[in-house]
Formats: structure tokens, C-alpha cells, sequence
């Protein structure tokens, strides 16, 4: 398993170097440039020269990505030319935020997937099922910003039980300490998860409903209930761990709209105010994460598989 | 039918089905799967029900757990189990029964076991349901020593390990110990070793008869193979067409069948053709599709004995009322019962076990029954031409490669050096158990994988020396044959397409001319032509394998290598399918590499065979000569193993069948492959490869140290 994770490891370097330099070519073809954007439209040709100097933009491009990485390794990932502080230090602050939001909307989507998706392959072609389906597919084609806006004005508008921004804490601590803030932009996260989730667990379950174990399991006289529980629930999860994993990288651009939309401080709303602004430190900061975070969530696939199956545990 | 109670004596029975219905609905047909089945099974009993797929077997063993499959319901009849009507019974009633006092074993180990959980966690699962006061420690107790019961190697540390760890035949074991924990009374078997190879299967046979032993249990094997049940059951019931056609003891049903179904199909088997050179009784046509009830006999479509009578009235099934040697038996049913179960068998071990039939014309009492017609054995098809295929030192080896990145981690020796040589004309019969490398071999006959060592040489030519377009002018001269043809077409792309194909690709004639063919090619197989606008999906197993034979014959190839061509068909409809094939060879002047796991088939059909093990061949020869005088002693192992569809012939004590399970290609042992499973092993054979011998005259070669002596040998299975 060490090997294993080690030549993961490897692999994600890889992946990631790749990314890094898709990202830095992208972002300086973008027009207008980072001077244009700090010093605004009336800046003197001479102090774009100056600044570009400066920065190191009137370099090549090779040779100013080498100099990125080169930074890079010393953990500097620049300094964001609006919020004036270290990118490194707005990620560690803003990352565990937005970690925050996507593990609790995630956590809440399986708690309510998982089981919907079950009682709805147990119930299928009955009207529960049908009902059930019709409202996933509503609720997955909604948009999350659609979605966040019809929250806030049901729950913090005409039902004024939750508050419409999101708490404005230094760290994890003192969000969870506002709790009720929360609630919104973790329940709009989430519903657009379930939505797919319970899709996925209801065909897994119902791919399972006709293995021949599952027949076994009902000749030893265990009653449908605990079958489904003790039997196919395992299996049936083992689809949804790649999903999960695959679904990480689309968590952090839903965080993106939501963090926006509830004011959230976490890392999404950082990475929008800076492409607004052309703070390219902070947007390759931004990117990098979730590049990170992306090979991360193929890792946790295999992590997970290796977990619910014991047939791919003994290969790796 | 209370004429079944036997007034007296005989014991009440432990499971009683009486005219039972059931129903299977789908979308837009319902298929009336049983038709009043009636079936008694005393304490201890061993029952087979037998017959070919969709005749209901499989629905009968079912319904008595209520384990029907989705849109599956009993409509009519009772299933009374120890006194309690199973058809009606609730759900928690059932969930009593199963596991509990009926046990059951379904066909696919790998499959009918859950993937995600231990061993352990599954055989103590029945426990835990049924025993009230047994607690988790308890139950894994007993569970490990009903492990150790079934033969499982080391049962305490096959507890924590998962099924896929485990060979076949050893999940066969799991499933066997999880329907036994409980000690059922009654286990059900649904083919529990079709999925299973020849000396596995005869392993877990012996197995469950043991444990019957052991445990006083009845038992209801249900199997579409007469070989399975002519050794291991007391009666046997005959289906067909969701009904019982015939039912009777099973040396009286074997020595005697009286129901021109039962007659036809023991007639069908290629172990009793009576010569390789006759060819087998089919059964034209196919069973009713059971949407509509059938009027009359729902056999007398297919059968050559079915009068007016037998298309209007539907016979009962009943004891024989004709007239019998001794005369005054019109009413009295049992005295003729006893007179036929006493002729037939001095030691009638049930005496009033009925031999009852539901056929108007049965075969005539005392008439010899129709597979003992014997034929004069004609002179062979064809006369033995020139080498057409030569295999010189063949090696196949497949990198073994594990975890996730593909790491190598040895060696599978797929094919370890096998020498052959078929001849223009001839059938060349490959036979072994799965695993022995001789798919493989004939994947690299076909072109269709490169061999890592040694020579194939085709009409003279070395195969490795063609260029890349005379390979491709080539590879029209042999054609493959699968044992799926439905998985091997495209299903996509109608007949007429899928024959006219290969023409298309090797460009051979225009369109006309392809289409012109591809009607003959039907016309040979016996498929009518408008077959061409049809879809794979739409022809039965049997018509498949005749497209997928038209289909390897559209290059009018030299030799056509056959993968189990007929291992997925029913007996009567395998029968068919070889009488074509070698129809077609006469014709034709095919010659074939069959390949199969089926000693009887090729038997019947091969001229020669070569015995293969763990990819090796370990004997070679003229059929009749290996058949008769195996010198190889997993040859003769094999034939011992397999199960003959004969009662009189298993009891034979000599027999030795094969033990052990086959070691794996990843590390073969040194020396002889088979050195550690033969009973003559000695030291030389861990060290050396034995030698190619012949010590019964050119032609039959053997690889073995101490090669059967000829006196050693019993006669011929």
C-alpha cells in the first residue's frame, strides 16, 4: 500500500507541473495584464514598463515560469497586488474554510442520497419513485446560483429563520460557532449533489437487486430489509466512491458560485474577486489547489474502492 | 392426486408439491412455467428433477422458497413441507424455512456469493438468523467447523477471506457449508457443478453425498446432465415443458424410459451413440414456447410416435395401463409397478415406487431401448491426408502484471511446449479442463495471438515467416467457431451482414456473388434464407451456433478451430449441431480442431485427441485407442472422474477419480505438471520432463515417466 501511495504520489507531481503550466500560459494570454489592472486606466506607459520590470513580465514567457517555480519551491506563491499579503497566507487562511463548506454539503448530500437512493430502487415504478426522480432532475438542472437565490428568499426572506450571508469568521472555529449561517450555503451545496448521488445509488442498487448473492442471501431466509443493508448497500457504494472522487475538482467551482452568492470567505470567493481584479498570483494560487485537490480526489477514489472492496484490496 | 398416498408402511412424505402453477410475467407476455407439477420427496430422499433449459426444473426448485424471479407467481397448487402449505405461507414464514430447515445451492459459486464479505461473515450468517441464543462468537465457531465439514483447507483462515481468494470449486464448498449450517432437512441443489470443471464437479458431488449421509437430509438435484444425476438420486422426475413427463426410480428410468421424450434424449447423448461413426438421434425442432398453453401432448410436435390423439388430449401422468407380460393389470396399478420395478432391478430398493409416464405411445415394455440399436460402424468419413497443421514446441507465456501500475510479476505459462500435427481431413479433438491452455492454442492456430515460442506450420508453411499481406490472404484459410455466438457477433448488424463480412474484407466476389453464398451457407446449416434480414438476438442457442458455424464457413476455410462450440446447448440440440458439423465435413472436406471440456463429445466426434494439462500435452493418439487404453495417468483420471449417465456403470469399484484441485499456470510445478496430483509420482518426475514415449505403437504418444501399462488397464469406460 506504501508503494502504492508513493507512485500516486509521483503521478499527482506530474499531473500537477502539467497544470501549472496550462494555467500560467492561459492566464497571460488573457488581455490587458496585471499592470494594466494595479495601476488602472491611467497609468503612464512608462509605469506599465516600470511595473512589468519590476515583476518580471517583460521577460520571456519560459523564463518567467521558471522563475514561478522556482518560487514555487520555496513555498512563495507571489504576493496578491490587491489584498497586499502573501498568496501562501490567503490560501492557508481561506482553504480549511472552503473545505469546510464542501465536506459538510457533501457529508449531508450522502446522509440524504444513500438512503433515497435505496428507497427508490426499492420502490421502483411505484409513485414514490417517480416523485422522487422527477424532483432529482429538477433539482439537478437547476442551477446552483437559481437555487442559492430562491434559498435566501424562502429562508431568510419570507421565512427569515436563517440568515442570508454566511458568518465572517477568522478561522473554522469561529464559523462553526455561528452555525445557522451556515445552513444556507451548505443546504444549496448539497441539494445539487443529491440530486446526482441518489441517481447513482438508486441504478447501483437496483444492479445489485438482481446478483445472484443477493438471491443467496434470501435462500439463508435474511428478510429484504437487512439484505439491502447488510448485503447490497456495500456494493452498491463502491460506484458512488468514484463518483466521489471524480466529483471533488466540480465541488470547488459549486463553492465558487455559493461562496459568492452567501459572501462565504472561503477560497472560491478569493479566486473571484482576484479574476476580477487580474491578480494573477492569487488566481495560479487558486488553480493550483485545486489541481491539488483534483488528484487528491482520484487518490481517495482508490483509497475508498481499496476500503468497500476487498477484491481490489488484494491486487494493490 | 390422492392416489399417491402410500397406503401404509412408507413414510410420510417430508415435501409434497401437488399440481402446482406458476406464472412468469413480463412486459408483454406471461410464460406459464409450471403446469401442474406434482413431486413427493420422503425424509432422506435424493430426488433429480432432469430436463433441458426452460422445461421448469429450475422454477420448481425455486417456488419452494419462494424464490421466484420478478413477476414470478404461484397460481394454483400447494407445496406442503413438513406439513405447512409453502405457497401460501407468508413472508416471515419463509424466511423461517430458508436457510433453516431447506437449504439450497445455487449454480454459479462466484456469482451467488456476496463479493464484499468474508467467508466466515457469510456461512455464520444463517446461524445468527435462525439459532436464537447462538451468539457471533458461537456462530463463527460452528461456522469454521461446518468449513472444515465441506473440505475446506485451513477453515480458520478461510473465514476471514474473501470469495474471489478462493477457486471455484472451493466457493462451491462455501455455498455448499452456508446451506448446511443450519442442518436443513431438505437441500435444494439447482446445478450446483455445471459451472464447475470434470474433477471439481465429481469432488463436490461426492461432497453433498456425504454430507446427505452425514446428515440425514433429503435433497432435490435439479441438472440438465443425466451423468450428474444417474449416480447421485433414488427417483428421478423428467421435465418438459413446465410438466414432469416421467418419473421413476433411477435405475428403472435409466434402464427402461418409457416417455418418448426421456427415450429421445438418452438417445441424443454422444456417450450412447453406439459408434463414432453414427450419427446422434436429435429432437427436431424446439419446446413450446409456453405463452399459450398447449393443446394435447406438449412433446407430440416433436415427436415421431404422436398420433390425432396425442395433438387433442393431454395423458396424465400415471402408472402403465397397457397391457403388461402379466395380464390383469388395467385397474391395479401397484402390482404392475411392483412387476416392472422388480424386472427391471432384482434389488428394488423402494419397492411401490411407481414408474409413471404421461405419454399415450410409450416405449413398448421389454422393447431394447433405442440408444442399444446398433449400427454397423461405417468406414471412416475420410481417409487421413497429408499434415495440414503442424505445432512444433508451441509456447505461450502472459506477463503477469498486478497492482495498479502494471507491475510484472511473473509468468502465466499459458502453453508450455506442445507439439501436434493434424492431418487434411481429420478431427483433431482438444480436451482438458478449463485452464489447460487449449483455448489459447487455438487462439494462436487461429492467427489471433502470437506465440512466444516454437513453430505453427499450415500446409507446409511457417506461419512467423508470412508477410503481412500473405498473413492476411491467410488467415481466410482458418476460421473460429465460438461456444458463444451471440457474444461473438455483432449485435448490431443483421445476418445477411455478418455472413457476407468476411467476403467483404478479403474482397471476394461482388455483391450478388456474396449474397448468392451466404444463401447456401444457410441452406447448409439448415437455417431458412430468410434468416438474412434477422438479428443475432433472435434465433435460439441451437440456431446460433449454426449461424456462427455458416459463419466460420463463408471463406470456405481449410480448417475450422471450434472453441466449446456446443458446451452452452441443450443435449438434444448439441446433438444436432454435431451431426451438422461433421455432415458438413464430409461435404466439405473440413478438417477441425474441436476444443472442449467434454469427454463424450469428443469422443463421439474427434478421430483424434490430445489430452492437455497446465499447458501441456500430455497424451496424444488415435480416439479410440486413448479412449479405450489411456496411458497418461491423468487421462485415465479424467475418464474415471467423469460422470456416465448410467447407474450400472459408476458402480464399478476400480475407478480412481482425480483429486486435488489443478495447481496454478503462474508457477507450474517442475518436472511433470501432473506430478502433484498423480498417484504414481516418484522423484524423477519433480526433476526431469518425462519424455514423449509411444509403447502402444506409433501414433499414440504419451509424456510420462511410467506410462500406463496396457495390463494394467480395466476396460474401457
Amino acid at each position: 500500500m506504501t508503494g502504492f501511495l508513493v507512485k500516486r504520489f509521483l503521478q499527482a507531481l506530474v499531473v500537477l507541473f502539467l497544470v501549472s503550466i496550462i494555467v500560467f500560459v492561459l492566464l497571460h494570454m488573457l488581455p490587458g495584464g496585471p499592470a494594466r489592472a494595479i495601476l488602472g486606466p491611467k497609468g503612464t506607459p512608462q509605469q506599465i514598463e516600470q511595473f512589468n520590470h519590476q515583476q518580471g513580465y517583460d521577460r520571456s514567457l519560459p523564463t518567467q515560469y521558471f522563475m514561478y517555480l522556482k518560487r514555487l519551491f520555496t513555498g512563495d506563491l507571489g504576493d496578491s497586488y490587491r489584498l497586499n499579503s502573501p498568496v501562501f497566507e490567503l490560501l492557508k487562511q481561506r482553504l480549511p474554510k472552503t473545505l469546510l463548506l464542501t465536506v459538510l454539503s457533501t457529508a449531508l448530500a450522502v446522509v440524504i442520497a444513500v438512503p433515497l437512493g435505496l428507497l427508490q430502487a426499492v420502490r421502483r415504478g411505484k409513485a414514490s419513485d417517480y416523485a422522487l426522480t422527477g424532483l432529482a432532475f429538477l433539482l439537478y438542472a437547476t442551477p446552483v446560483f437559481f437555487l442559492g437565490l430562491i434559498m435566501i428568499i424562502l429562508f431568510a426572506q419570507v421565512f427569515p429563520v436563517f440568515p442570508a450571508e454566511a458568518p465572517q469568521g477568522e478561522s473554522v472555529g469561529e464559523l462553526l460557532g455561528d452555525f445557522t449561517g451556515l445552513v444556507l450555503p451548505v443546504v444549496t451545496m448539497a441539494f445539487g449533489i443529491v440530486a446526482m448521488f441518489s441517481r447513482y445509488m438508486r441504478s447501483a442498487v437496483l444492479d445489485n437487486l438482481t446478483e445472484e448473492y443477493v438471491r443467496t442471501a434470501m435462500a439463508k431466509g435474511q428478510s429484504s430489509r437487512r439484505i439491502l443493508v447488510r448485503h447490497v448497500l456495500r456494493n452498491a457504494l463502491i460506484p458512488l466512491a468514484t463518483l466521489l472522487g471524480l466529483y471533488l475538482p466540480t465541488l470547488f467551482s459549486g463553492a465558487l458560485v455559493v461562496e459568492s452568492m452567501f459572501n462565504y470567505p472561503g477560497m472560491g470567493l478569493l479566486f473571484w474577486n482576484a479574476a476580477q481584479g487580474s491578480d494573477f498570483p492569487v488566481l495560479l494560487g487558486v488553480t493550483l489547489v485545486v489541481g491539488i485537490a483534483t488528484v487528491l480526489g482520484s487518490l481517495l477514489t482508490d483509497i475508498l474502492y481499496a476500503v468497500l472492496d476487498p477484491r481490489i484490496r488484494s491486487v494493490a | 392426486m390422492d392416489d399417491m398416498e402410500e397406503p401404509g408402511g412408507a413414510p410420510a412424505p417430508l415435501l409434497r408439491i401437488d399440481d402446482l402453477r406458476v406464472d412468469i410475467a413480463s412486459r408483454d407476455r406471461t410464460v406459464h412455467a409450471l403446469d401442474g407439477v406434482s413431486l413427493e420427496l420422503a425424509p432422506g430422499e435424493a430426488l433429480g428433477i432432469v430436463g433441458e433449459s426452460g422445461c421448469g426444473k429450475t422454477m420448481t426448485a425455486l417456488s419452494v422458497l419462494g424464490l421466484l424471479p420478478p413477476g414470478g407467481a404461484v397460481t394454483g397448487g400447494r407445496i406442503l413441507f413438513d406439513g405447512q402449505d409453502l405457497a401460501a405461507a407468508s413472508a416471515p414464514t419463509l424466511q423461517d424455512v430458508r436457510g433453516n430447515t431447506v437449504g439450497m445451492v445455487f449454480q454459479d459459486p462466484l456469482t451467488s456469493l456476496n463479493p464484499t464479505m468474508t467467508i466466515g461473515a457469510q456461512v455464520a450468517e444463517p446461524l445468527l438468523l435462525h439459532r436464537a441464543g447462538i451468539g457471533r462468537k458461537e456462530a463463527w465457531a460452528r461456522a469454521e467447523e461446518m468449513l472444515r465439514l465441506v473440505g475446506m483447507p485451513q477453515p480458520a483462515e478461510r473465514m476471514k477471506s474473501y470469495p474471489h481468494q478462493l477457486s471455484g470449486g472451493m466457493r462451491q464448498r462455501v455455498a455448499i457449508a452456508m446451506a448446511l449450517v443450519c442442518e436443513p432437512k431438505l437441500l435444494i441443489a439447482d446445478e450446483p457443478t455445471t459451472a464447475l470443471d470434470v474433477t471439481t464437479q465429481h469432488q463436490i458431488l461426492e461432497l453433498i453425498d456425504t454430507l446427505r449421509e452425514t446428515l440425514g437430509m433429503a435433497m432435490i438435484l435439479v441438472t440438465h446432465d443425466l451423468g450428474v444425476i444417474a449416480n447421485r438420486v433414488d427417483r428421478v422426475a423428467v421435465m418438459y415443458a413446465g410438466k414432469v413427463a416421467e418419473q421413476s426410480d433411477v435405475r428403472g428410468l435409466f434402464a427402461r424410459p418409457r416417455h418418448r421424450y426421456t427415450e429421445a434424449l438418452f438417445a441424443a447423448l454422444p456417450e450412447r451413440a453406439a459408434d463414432r461413426g453414427t450419427e446422434l438421434h436429435t429432437i427436431p425442432g424446439l419446446p413450446p414456447s409456453l405463452t399459450v398453453r398447449p393443446t394435447g401432448c406438449r412433446f407430440a410436435p416433436r415427436c415421431s410416435f404422436a398420433t390425432e390423439k396425442c395433438r387433442e388430449r393431454e395423458p396424465e401422468l400415471a402408472l402403465s395401463t397397457e397391457p403388461a407380460p402379466e395380464p390383469g393389470a388395467e385397474s391395479g396399478a401397484r402390482p404392475l409397478a411392483e412387476a416392472l420395478a422388480g424386472a427391471a432391478e432384482e434389488d428394488t430398493e423402494r419397492p411401490g415406487a411407481g414408474h409413471r409416464f404421461a405419454c399415450f405411445h410409450p416405449v413398448p415394455y421389454g422393447d431394447a431401448p433405442a440408444e442399444q440399436v446398433v449400427t454397423p460402424p461405417p468406414a471412416a468419413a475420410t481417409e487421413p491426408g497429408d499434415v495440414l497443421l503442424e505445432l512444433d514446441a508451441l509456447v505461450k507465456e502472459f506477463p503477469l502484471t498486478g497492482g495498479p501500475f502494471a507491475r510484472r510479476r511473473g509468468t502465466v505459462s499459458a502453453v508450455g511446449g506442445v507439439s501436434l500435427s493434424v492431418r487434411r481431413g481429420e478431427t483433431y479433438g482438444l480436451v482438458g479442463e478449463s485452464g489447460c491452455g487449449k483455448t489459447t492454442l487455438g487462439r494462436i492456430v487461429a492467427g489471433l495471438e502470437e506465440p512466444t515460442g516454437g513453430t505453427v506450420r499450415f500446409d507446409g508453411r511457417d506461419l512467423s515467416g508470412l508477410s503481412r499481406a500473405e498473413r492476411r490472404a491467410h488467415r481466410r484459410r482458418i476460421q473460429l467457431m465460438f461456444q458463444d455466438s451471440t457474444a461473438a457477433m455483432d449485435p448490431r448488424m443483421r445476418v445477411g451482414e455478418i455472413l457476407r463480412e468476411p467476403l467483404v474484407i478479403q474482397g471476394v466476389g461482388t455483391r450478388a456473388d456474396q449474397e448468392r453464398l451466404t444463401a447456401e451457407l444457410l441452406d447448409a446449416v439448415g437455417l431458412p434464407r430468410g434468416a438474412v434480414h434477422r438479428y443475432p438476438h433472435e434465433f435460439s442457442g441451437g440456431q446460433r451456433q449454426r449461424l456462427g458455424l455458416a459463419r466460420a464457413l463463408t471463406l470456405s476455410p481449410d480448417l475450422v478451430v471450434a472453441d466449446e462450440p456446443v458446451s452452452a446447448l441443450d443435449v438434444s440440440v448439441q446433438a444436432q449441431i454435431l451431426n451438422l458439423m461433421r455432415e458438413l465435413q464430409r461435404e466439405r472436406g473440413l478438417t477441425y480442431l474441436f476444443i472442449s471440456h467434454d469427454l463424450a463429445v469428443i469422443r463421439h466426434l474427434a478421430d483424434t485427441v490430445g489430452v492437455m494439462y497446465l499447458g501441456r500435452l500430455v497424451e496424444s493418439g488415435p480416439a479410440e485407442q486413448v479412449y479405450a487404453h489411456p496411458l497418461h495417468p491423468y487421462t485415465r483420471g479424467l475418464l474415471d472422474t467423469v460422470n456416465v449417465p448410467d447407474p450400472a456403470a459408476a458402480s464399478g469399484g476400480d475407478r480412481e477419480p482425480l483429486r486435488g484441485e489443478t495447481p496454478s499456470a503462474a508457477k507450474p510445478p517442475s518436472g511433470c505438471r501432473f506430478r502433484t496430483r498423480c498417484p504414481f509420482a516418484e522423484e524423477v518426475c519433480a526433476s526431469t520432463e518425462p519424455p514423449v514415449s509411444t509403447p502402444n505403437g506409433a501414433g499414440h504418444q504419451v509424456a510420462c515417466h511410467f506410462p500406463l501399462a496396457a495390463t494394467r488397464l480395466a476396460s474401457a469406460v
